[in-house]
């Protein structure tokens, strides 16, 4: 078992029978031990000190199942992994482990079954480790993507529920009162009937606003038509009306989950907004790709190159904000600003392994953005 | 049921939102022109489907987002009216909801917060339209299913 090879022989020290045990004694991130026929251990090393806490002198002699919690005693559980051991030659598991102290923790576990070349069982070998911190890592992370997936959820849900308030009562409120004084202006006459145009005018113009809102906070319609389809509608029936030529190309291998797609138009919004409002653009070009096994956005105006943070608060909050939602997806953002050339955000956001969560949490606020505001830093 | 209006007789609209305010409002436009006559004002589908199978308007003013559903209560109503005109009177611009409303058959689409001239304008065309509908016989020859009752 040594499998010495000739080179080795004669530079450095042969490695022998006492070499290897000495590796095996002192090895720290495996606990590697055996157990004799019956299941009781008769070897120990410091890797299995480090990880179950007992000394070689405590433990040796004891049954192997005083590693294994109460409920897997009662199930059987250590005497049916040595007898799956001898039928395949070495069993895998992982699971819940019993420290000498009490404590639990995490364990990857092979038992590999020793016959000698007679066939006779002469033991078990044993080697175990600590996966307590990776299953760790692996929880957050679920944890984080479940606690994503309700954000974005509740907000969607919070930003529905707004655009049905506005929309069955605010915008029809005002608008009956258009058409009013449009009817009052036209029974009363001049010198009155010129005021009340204006008036009606001016309601009017609030109504077209408040409608531009309700579509802004209106679910995007995703889930139907999947995210490059929803991003051509909002082109067509909302930003191309702003008077800006748009492009849009659509390059995905794969829809990405509904809370990534949500989340990737969203920030789309808000960027096509900032182009509106403050780069003086003739054009903007957007591109949706699969990239690194999630979906990379860029929004690219032909604009002044002069990005909304140097505008005042709100502006800046909206930056922010898309960052927020990258950054809350997993994923990243930025922007790049060249004066007359025009600016461009970019971001990429992870997608989600199917089967998030379906249920709706109460609202949480999105991210906390208050306090980004140091570390923004658009060049 | 009434019969077909004479040739020169007002033309019936019957108006369909669930916003009192704005049924309020709609009547009150409506009924401030001579050449209109209101023939009733419905506050959900059941309601406006009875209206007009029991008036026979030539021109129907409707919601999208109308308790029962705006697209069937186009489609009830075209069944248990024939010749008559559905004008859209919504909230939304946007084009899949349009869309919908074009695939069950509607004849006009406002989007609420334009004129009060825009909006009788677009009245006076589709009733001119159910008339002459109505005058060449289209009416009484009726769609194939016009016979059956939208709610039994």
């Amino acid at each position: 078992m040594t499998g010495k090879r000739p080179a080795e022989r004669s530079a450095t020290p042969a490695p022998n029978e006492t070499a290897f045990t000495l590796l095996v004694t002192s090895v720290l991130d495996y606990g590697i031990f055996m157990l004799d026929p019956g299941g009781y251990v008769s070897t120990w090393n410091a890797g299995a000190e480090r990880i179950k806490g007992y000394r070689a002198e405590d433990i040796i002699g004891r049954h192997f199942s005083v590693f294994y919690p109460p409920e897997e005693i009662a199930a059987r559980k250590p005497h049916l992994e040595l007898e799956a051991a001898i039928a395949d030659g070495r069993l895998e598991d992982e699971g819940w482990r019993i420290r000498k102290d009490g404590s639990r923790f995490w364990a990857n576990v092979v038992i590999t079954a020793l016959f000698d070349e007679t066939g006779e069982l002469r033991g078990f070998g044993k080697v175990t480790r600590d996966m307590t911190e990776r299953r760790a890592a692996e929880q957050e992370l679920t944890d984080r993507r479940r606690l994503f997936t309700h954000l974005v959820q509740a907000q969607e849900l919070e930003r529905r529920r707004i655009a049905w308030d506005v929309h069955d009562d605010s915008i029809q409120a005002m608008v009956a009162v258009g058409m009013r004084l449009q009817l009052l202006a036209d029974r009363v006459g001049e010198p009155y009937a010129d005021e009340l145009s204006r008036l009606d005018a001016s309601v009017r113009e609030a109504v077209g606003r408040l409608r531009n809102l309700t579509f802004r906070l209106q679910p995007p319609g995703i889930d139907r038509h999947g995210l490059a389809e929803s991003l051509s509608q909002y082109l067509t029936d909302v930003v191309g009306k702003w008077g800006l030529e748009t492009s849009l190309v659509g390059d995905l291998a794969r829809e990405p989950a509904a809370e990534t797609a949500i989340t990737a138009f969203r920030i789309v919004q808000e960027a096509l907004l900032n182009v509106r409002k403050h780069a003086r653009a003739r054009s903007v070009r957007i591109s949706v790709t699969s990239e690194n096994r999630g979906v990379l956005v860029r929004v690219a105006d032909d604009g002044t190159g002069n990005p909304a943070a140097s505008h005042g608060l709100r502006e800046h909050f909206g930056l922010m904000e898309m960052r927020e939602r990258a950054e809350t997806a997993g994923g990243w953002w930025t922007l790049r600003s060249e004066p007359g050339v025009g600016t461009t955000v970019e971001f990429w956001l992870p997608d989600l392994p199917a089967g998030g969560s379906d249920e709706h949490l109460p609202g949480t606020p999105f991210g906390s953005l208050g306090s980004r505001s140091s570390t923004q830093d658009p060049r | 049921m009434s019969g077909p209006a004479a040739p020169d007789g007002p033309l019936r609209v019957l108006i369909c939102d669930d916003n009192e305010m704005l049924r309020a409002a709609l009547a009150e436009v409506v009924g401030a022109q001579p050449d209109l006559a209101l023939a009733g004002s419905a506050a959900d589908a059941e309601e406006a489907i009875r209206l007009a199978t029991a008036e026979q308007p030539h021109v129907v003013v409707l919601d999208v987002r109308f308790p029962g559903g705006g697209p069937h209560t186009a489609r009830q109503i075209t069944r248990a009216v024939p010749g008559v005109r559905i004008l859209v009177f919504s909230a939304y611009g946007d084009q899949a909801t349009r869309s919908e409303m074009a695939a069950v058959g509607v004849a006009d689409y406002l989007v609420k917060g334009t004129t009060n001239a825009r909006l009788l304008a677009g009245i006076r065309a589709l009733g001119a339209e159910a008339r002459s509908a109505t005058t060449s016989g289209d009416r009484a020859g009726g769609t194939p299913d016009g016979l059956r009752t939208p709610r039994e």
